[in-house]
């Protein structure tokens, strides 16, 4: 070794920014992160604030979950220039790196579907802020009968349980207030089947069925009348509501790329997905929800991506395998998982008590987790090779 | 040399036709790269999907079926599943 630090540039101090800083040795490297502001959130928690009313603190300051020599700088990032190997923050400032890793996460864009912001200032969601949440939290409290639609917007977005997740809850909602027989719940996909992936399917349709709760599948959200109180599909079908909690087009962030052709129309960042290098550039790399990768926006994807990432600046040929471990809370205290990688599609996993409790027990740990990745890794991986996709198949199909 | 296995999803206008290729994406990643081509298109374009999902072939049949659009051709090539739509039935 030559002696000199390797400059890394961390754009995003999320799950994925974070975790991946605190695994870098500080002999080898000089790790910066910038964020345009101070805190870290832990996302998932959201669905709780709007369906089950918790007020347990979804962010700490990212400050407080990093290694105390990583360098952490709030400001905008401007310009990533790939070719110049700079970072522009505010004032023009420039940070040069020898590696770069965007982890900025993605962001909602409501101007994508006419009439979703108004829809949304009435009733909430649960993919973009604590106030909106807190929205949804408010519709279900108001309402006593009629129709809660909860519709998922045509193309990405994070976490892929998180839609049907808000449908089960609500539906728990409503019944432990007595009102479920005065309230409909429908809920609107675009998507072939209620859950996307096949298997997982198998186990929530039915479940669906058996609660009473109502479906439309391949419906693709063009606009939304929040006065008329009616959604319409691209063809023109018309779901009437009295509530409607619409889970946004997810974008990637607003932040100049040079070249600008590393970026898709949804403003995500191409990369290859066992490296997560940014197409055309070996020294910069794009982790969890901003890549356009084809794999499910969620807080383990970025922390997998991040392990990756942190090997290969160490040297290693460090390949991703793909693996999903997504929580599934379908109400009551049950729960499962969606399991997955590249070489094997979702394990029918099934639904239990244990499954919640791994979910709630999960949620307690997260900045820890964050903070201290030589100690949780080995559970981690541990438990990622005791629940591998291939060995699951083979018990439960 | 990198190689950039993962540019599956290459979305192109080329007029009014518009190209999506979601080889190498498992079930339901051709649908959803379909149904954001299908987002931006007109009454009159083509979509044509490339996909190597097999689960592709029922979800686009069932996909034309509900929505009315056109399916002007769905065809197995030897290394990929090709469907060509008419967007027809947008309001």
């Amino acid at each position: 070794m030559s002696g000199i630090k390797k400059r890394v540039v961390i754009v995003g101090g999320g799950t994925g920014g974070a975790v991946l800083a605190n695994r870098l040795p500080k002999d080898e490297f000089e790790v910066t992160i910038v964020d345009r502001q101070p805190y870290n959130y832990f996302w998932p928690w959201l669905l709780y604030i709007a369906f089950r009313g918790s007020k347990k603190t979804i962010k700490r300051e990212i400050r407080s979950v990093l290694k105390p020599w990583i360098n952490f700088i709030q400001s905008e990032v401007k310009v990533v220039n790939l070719q110049e190997r700079y970072v522009e923050i505010n004032g023009g400032r420039r940070l040069s790196y020898d590696y770069l890793v965007v982890a900025t996460g993605a962001t909602v864009d409501y101007s994508k579907i006419p009439g979703l912001d108004k829809t949304t200032e009435m009733f909430g969601n649960y993919h973009s802020t604590e106030e909106n949440a807190w929205k949804v939290w408010h519709t279900l409290n108001n309402m006593k009968e009629g129709t809660l639609a909860i519709i998922l917007s045509p193309g990405a977005y994070r976490c892929p349980p998180s839609p049907l997740e808000g449908v089960f809850l609500a539906e728990e909602f409503f019944r432990k207030r007595g009102l479920r027989d005065r309230v409909k719940i429908v809920f609107a996909t675009f998507y072939p089947r209620p859950y996307p992936a096949e298997p997982v399917n198998e186990l929530i349709e039915p479940l669906l069925k058996e609660r009473g709760i109502d479906y439309i599948t391949f419906y693709t959200l063009d606009h939304i009348d929040p006065e008329k109180r009616i959604a319409y599909s691209m063809e023109g079908e018309e779901l009437k509501f009295d509530a409607a909690v619409v889970i946004p087009p997810h974008v990637g962030v607003d932040i100049k790329y040079v070249p600008e052709d590393v970026l898709d129309s949804d403003r995500f960042v191409l990369a290859d997905k066992f490296t997560n290098r940014i197409k055309g550039f070996d020294d910069a790399f794009v982790i969890g929800d901003a890549s356009a990768l084809p794999v499910a926006k969620t807080g383990v994807t970025a922390h997998l991506q991040a392990g990756v990432v942190a090997r290969i600046l160490q040297g290693e040929d460090a390949r991703n395998t793909g693996r999903t471990n997504c929580p599934f809370d379908v109400g009551y205290g049950l729960g499962t998982f969606v399991i997955s990688d590249f070489y094997n599609p979702a394990v029918k996993y099934p639904i239990n008590r244990i499954n919640h409790l791994f979910k709630v027990a999960f949620a307690a740990t997260y900045w820890d987790m964050i903070m201290y990745p030589e100690l949780w890794d080995p559970l981690f991986e541990a438990y990622f090779e005791a629940t591998e996709p291939a060995k699951l198949r083979q018990l439960y199909g | 040399m990198v190689k950039y296995c993962s540019y599956e999803v290459v979305v192109m206008s080329q007029g009014n036709k518009i190209f999506v290729d979601a080889r190498g994406i498992a079930c339901p990643g051709p649908i959803t790269e379909l149904v954001k081509a299908y987002r931006n298109a007109k009454n009159g374009d083509l979509i044509e999907v490339w996909a190597t999902d097999a689960g592709f072939e029922p979800d686009i049949k069932a996909w034309i079926q509900r929505t009315g659009n056109q399916l002007v051709e769905l065809r197995k090539d030897p290394d990929k599943i090709v469907a060509v739509i008419r967007v027809t039935a947008k309001k």
